[in-house]
């Protein structure tokens, strides 16, 4: 079986997409319907950052995808050779 | 033509296909244009076509409702839901992922001990082959 750390850091993840998964489900999809002095709005953040932290995010996402890669491919520069 | 064994041909092979066998004969002098015989994949729908259609009908039906191109007066909460919806799904895809991933890594079948005995194994060969003159 996977070891202790393994497993602590699978359920981690599992448990923060399925908390990421509710709350923006709720934002999104159920809080339209919900009346604007329910008390339920006060949880959540204003409707346009429904898209604007996604967006924010994924390109977070893409820099350090790109800052990877760029430090990966400088590493494995092999030197030039002497004529 | 033997009628009983045309017919459990056409049955095995598909009737379009079996149609156009038939029919080559008069497009042989350019008398009928012969249809594209009918196989597993087409070869004009291929895969891709077939996503982009799925995903420009898709997209044509939220572009309807979001920008109200014919005025269809759809009732405000249910607009509000569908403006946003590429990127939900967008990020209910991530989340799945990230869920399977981390599940996958939580149920990990490490085998300790095959493991060890590998690394042995790597050892006594290293030694031998050493033994035996190959420079490491």
């Amino acid at each position: 079986m996977a070891t202790v750390t393994d497993k602590a850091v699978g359920a981690s993840l599992v448990g923060f997409s399925l908390l990421l998964f509710t709350y923006y489900s709720i934002w999104v999809i159920v809080l339209p319907f919900v009346d604007a002095d329910h008390v339920l709005h006060q949880y959540f953040l204003p409707r346009e950052y429904t898209v604007i932290l996604p967006g924010v995010a994924a390109l977070v996402v893409l820099l350090c995808i790109g800052a990877f890669v760029g430090a990966v491919m400088l590493k494995n520069r092999k030197p030039k050779k002497v004529d | 033509m033997n009628d009983i064994a045309d017919i459990r041909h056409a049955s095995s092979i598909g009737l379009t296909s079996y149609l156009c066998a038939k029919l080559s004969w008069l497009s042989k002098d350019g008398l009928i244009p012969v249809p594209v015989v009918h196989r597993e994949i087409s070869n004009i729908m291929t895969k891709l076509l077939e996503w982009v259609f799925g995903v420009s009908v898709l997209g044509a039906a939220w572009a309807f409702v979001t920008f109200d191109i014919l005025k269809m007066s759809i009732p405000r909460p249910y607009r509000e839901v569908a403006w946003p919806m590429p990127l939900y799904l967008l990020v209910s895809f991530g989340c799945y992922s990230l869920a399977t991933v981390g599940y996958r890594v939580a149920t990990f079948n490490d085998c300790d001990d095959a493991a060890k005995e590998l690394q042995a194994q790597i050892i006594e060969a290293r030694e031998d082959l050493r033994k035996k003159g190959l420079k490491f």
